[in-house]
């Protein structure tokens, strides 16, 4: 008896081609003895498939064989258990119906990892691995992420966000408000994109039309914070749940532009760029002194109890080497390739890596179970008899 | 002539088919025991059988009499029979549940029906014999019902059996699977909660939903229910007759067991508490077999006397327990007691009303520290348990007073456990209403006459429901010193209800004590 573990990927997302290599890593690493591994790949249209072909990344290269060969796929809730459910077939085919109990999202981005891919297994009431809605949410938004930090008095860079429609109209009175709050060199992300996707650094007031007209292209809402001039960048992964995390080892990500962009993490490793982020030039663990690195893996197991996150996730830092200092930058949610050279780099096997995930989510099941309980009767059927003297609920 | 009688036989067959769908659902609600249901059928049947009788015999009159009338009867029974069957079906609290197995049954009532049809109608020796035989099954459905029943026996025992075996291959195919089996003859449904509960801290459980507690029970929730990911299988186990809890023992093979009581349960068929204490301590037999460990509440005496404790885990008050309750405190909000266990002293609070629920909790808690849930997280699951609906239960109730809720409770030992801690709530003036404890056999006129007895010292106020059931109670009330000017006996619920709404107050708490009707909250 195998749980079904079911890996949802792709999705309509700009990273939905990491997400593919992310996932066909992944789904290679299950015990395949305790899980049977269900791939179903969310294409960029959104719609569901499923097949054995879909763990081979070779086969994605033929995007439209795959797609042909591939059968589409429906999520049902069903006699209180939830099934993956074959669309194929005339009138006369039986449809196939395999039972799901566990659902692993490799997601990246929006539409998924931003906590909407966790509200639609909410909604199913099928457990899955990783962040629930309002941290993967959190976690998405950059300057969310920010606030929540603050609030819980975890260092960040400070930032001013704007609309890209406020931009247009207010086009003065923007780069005024950021030139003075800021000051250059600074950084234009698009708030709610990961990977890098839209992210510009700013040296001089003349490059900041084209940097937030990039980013405007990726997104409604802007955001503007201090470029760290004497930078590294330093990531560092936590495991588990509010009630019990641990951090990874740090690592020390190499730069070939000013900052870290979209080609650089999934597209510069050999045979075009198919190991994403586990084969971009790194060192692990960061060359940093003992107690830095003790000090990021803390800040790290803080930040993801801040935010309340679940599974695995990655916290990028920005060291200001000239003061020391060290700023949180972002959160994934869903890293890319689920950071598990991170923990393979602390000792800990991919697969039971994996396994861990999966008894965090179970937990989690069973904490909501003990917290809610139904009430089996219809409120609606019951009308009152009228006692004399008694309240009544006669409708 | 020959067409007419095969008309009315398949007419008459037909509208058969409608009539037994009052009946196998009767034989459906009745876990299809032939006694059972003859239970029913006495209760509830008499007039109608004998109508349908009279029927039967007008219509074996008038085939042999006037073969042609006899197509426009059954055409005329047929339209009676369909009209009723709806009607029946569409007034019925609880319905015909179209199981495989029922399908089964019409599957057999319709083969009979064509084979006699066949018989009758072919030009065979003593054609009027099975004529007649048609006739009559066609006119008696709870004795065809009884006849499908019968003859399905030994499919539907081969069909149990092959769902038994499935279940052990299921769990043979899981050597991982830790299964906890709990059984006693009171406190075993709530020792399964607690334990569940805890657990559940660290562990994926699975438990015997309700009260699936016999072979067939055990067996739908393994095939049913058991996922790949459960991690600990609990299975609670009930018993009727001695050899019972061996029976599922050897369908689930528990390496842990809990035995939480040993008592005057079930009297009627174990007719001894030795023959009690025997067969739930088949758990114990099966547990120490498999070179498990079992657990067993040193505060049942009827247990306790009876065994080598050096053999057991003993949990529960008294001073040589392994696992044990300490300073202990009750009340109102529920207790706080040291639970005891290999040096480890861990303060508990819980919000489950009552002593025994205590000594529950060390049972439960003890098992779990064994199988290495932390001791905090094992204080947070027994700080978050909740009541087992209608089992001491406390709500809000009239006027801002409290009721403690327990509705469902039926054995005599817990009765008396309700009355204690309506006792415990210091301060308020305290009112029992309850139409007293039945289907008891010979102890049912003792242990209501200790119930009266008990309320009569605990409470201020005593409404007893129904004149004539509830005088054992009453005589019990009156043995004590209680007012008689308190003593309330009333016909109906509502009434008992319109006396407490009275005098309801926020300084009154009142105890609903076994047996009372679903919608008696308001």
């Amino acid at each position: 008896m195998k749980t079904n573990l079911a890996v949802f990927f792709g999705c309509r997302s700009v990273e939905h081609e990491v997400s593919i290599i992310s996932a066909v890593q992944a789904m290679r690493a299950i015990n395949r003895e305790k899980y049977e591994v269900i791939p179903v790949y969310v294409t960029k249209s959104g719609e569901m498939v499923t097949g054995e072909e879909l763990l081979k990344i070779e086969n994605y290269r033929d995007l439209p064989a795959l797609l042909k060969a591939a059968r589409p796929v429906t999520v049902v809730r069903e006699n209180g258990g939830v099934y993956m459910k074959e669309q194929s077939g005339g009138v006369f085919s039986r449809k196939k119906a395999v039972r799901l109990d566990l659902a692993f999202p490799v997601v990246h981005g929006t539409n998924c990892e931003d906590g909407t891919m966790a509200g639609y297994f909410e909604f199913l009431g099928l457990p899955y691995i990783g962040c629930d809605i309002l941290s993967a949410a959190v976690g998405m938004d950059k300057a969310v992420f920010k606030d929540v930090l603050k609030s819980a008095g975890l260092p960040v860079l400070d930032c001013v966000t704007f609309r890209a429609r406020e931009y247009l109209t207010d086009r003065k009175g923007i780069t005024a408000k950021i030139t003075e709050k800021i000051g250059f060199p600074l950084i234009i992300k698009p708030i709610n994109l990961g990977s890098s996707v839209g992210i510009s650094k700013v040296e001089t007031a003349a490059e900041l039309d084209s940097a937030i007209t990039l980013a405007a292209s990726f997104a409604e809402d802007i955001l503007a914070e201090h470029a760290v001039s004497a930078l590294r960048e330093i990531n560092c992964s936590v495991l588990g749940d509010a009630d019990d995390c641990t951090a990874s080892v740090c690592e020390e990500p190499f730069m070939h532009d000013k900052i870290l962009s979209y080609a650089d993490k999934y597209t510069s490793g050999s045979k075009g760029g198919s190991k994403g982020m586990a084969s971009l030039s790194r060192q692990i663990p960061a060359d940093l002194p003992e107690e830095k690195a003790e000090e990021i893996r803390r800040l790290s197991c803080e930040i993801f109890k801040a935010i309340g996150a679940n599974g695995v996730v990655r916290i990028d830092y920005l060291l200001d080497t000239e003061t020391g200092k060290v700023y949180a930058n972002e959160i994934n949610t869903i890293p890319g390739s689920l950071a598990f050279y991170l923990w393979e780099a602390t000792g800990l096997k991919y697969t039971d890596m994996i396994d861990r995930l999966a008894e965090l989510a179970f937990k989690r099941e069973r904490a909501r179970e003990n917290l809610t309980f139904t009430i089996d009767t219809n409120i609606l059927s019951g009308v009152s008899f009228g006692t004399k003297g008694a309240k009544g609920s006669k409708i | 002539m020959k067409y007419s009688v095969l008309a009315a036989l398949v007419l008459l067959a037909v509208s058969a088919l409608f009539a037994l769908a009052r009946q196998f659902q009767m034989l459906q609600q009745n876990s299809y025991f032939p006694s059972r249901y003859f239970g029913w059928l006495k209760e509830n049947f008499c007039a109608q059988a004998i109508a349908e009788a009279v029927l039967a015999a007008g219509i074996c009159v008038l085939a042999w009499a006037a073969p042609l009338y006899l197509a426009v009867g059954a055409a005329f029974l047929l339209g009676f029979r369909i009209a009723r069957a709806f009607s029946q079906q569409k007034k019925s609290i609880k319905k015909l549940a179209v199981t495989a197995r029922i399908k089964r049954l019409y599957a057999a009532a319709a083969v009979l029906y064509a084979v006699i049809i066949a018989a009758a109608v072919l030009p065979w020796i003593g054609k009027n014999v099975f004529l007649t035989i048609g006739v009559l099954l066609t006119c008696l459905v709870p004795g065809t019902a009884l006849l499908c029943r019968t003859l399905m026996a030994p499919v539907e025992n081969a069909i149990a059996h092959w769902y038994v075996n499935d279940a052990k291959r299921i769990l043979r195919e899981r050597p991982d699977l830790l299964v906890i089996g709990v059984t006693g003859s009171y406190g075993k449904t709530s020792v399964k909660f607690i334990l569940s509960r805890i657990l559940s801290e660290k562990y994926n459980v699975l438990a015997t939903p309700g009260s699936f507690n016999t072979p067939m029970g055990v067996v739908r929730t393994v095939r049913e229910h058991l996922l790949p990911q459960t991690q600990v299988f609990i299975c609670e186990m009930g018993a009727k007759n001695v050899g019972d809890i061996q029976e599922i023992c050897e369908i689930a093979h528990p390496k842990i067991g809990i035995i939480t009581s040993v008592g005057a349960q079930h009297l009627e068929t174990f007719r001894t508490v030795d023959a009690v204490f025997k067969t739930k301590f088949e758990l114990a037999d099966e547990v120490l077999k498999n070179g498990g460990e079992v657990f067993v509440n040193g505060d049942s005496e009827e247990l306790f006397s009876r065994i080598d404790a050096s053999r057991y885990t003993v949990y529960g008050l008294r001073e040589d327990a392994d696992c044990r309750v300490r300073n202990l405190q009750t009340g109102k909000d529920g207790s706080s007691f040291l639970l005891c266990r290999d040096g480890l002293e861990l303060p508990l609070s819980t919000k489950l009303l009552g002593k025994h629920n205590t000594v529950n909790i060390a049972g439960a808690a003890a098992l779990a520290l064994k199988l290495g849930v932390k001791p905090d997280d094992i204080r947070y699951a027994v700080a978050s348990l909740k009541p087992t609906e209608h089992r001491l239960e406390l709500k809000p109730y009239l006027n801002g007073s409290v009721m403690i809720d327990d509705a469902y409770n039926a054995n005599p030992e817990g009765c008396l456990e309700a009355v204690r801690v309506l006792a415990s709530f210091e301060g308020l003036r305290k009112v029992i209403i309850t139409p007293g404890l039945i289907e008891l056999g010979e102890r049912e006129y003792e242990c209501n006459y200790r119930l009266g007895q008990a309320a009569g010292e605990a409470c201020d106020v005593i409404i007893l429901v129904g004149k004539n059931r509830s005088k054992p109670l009453a005589e019990g009330v009156r043995s004590t010193a209680f007012p008689e000017e308190n003593l309330h006996i009333v016909s109906g619920f509502r009434e008992a209800v319109g006396i407490y709404a009275g005098m309801a107050d926020a300084a009154t708490a009142v105890l609903l004590e076994n047996d009372l009707p679903d919608n008696y909250l308001y």
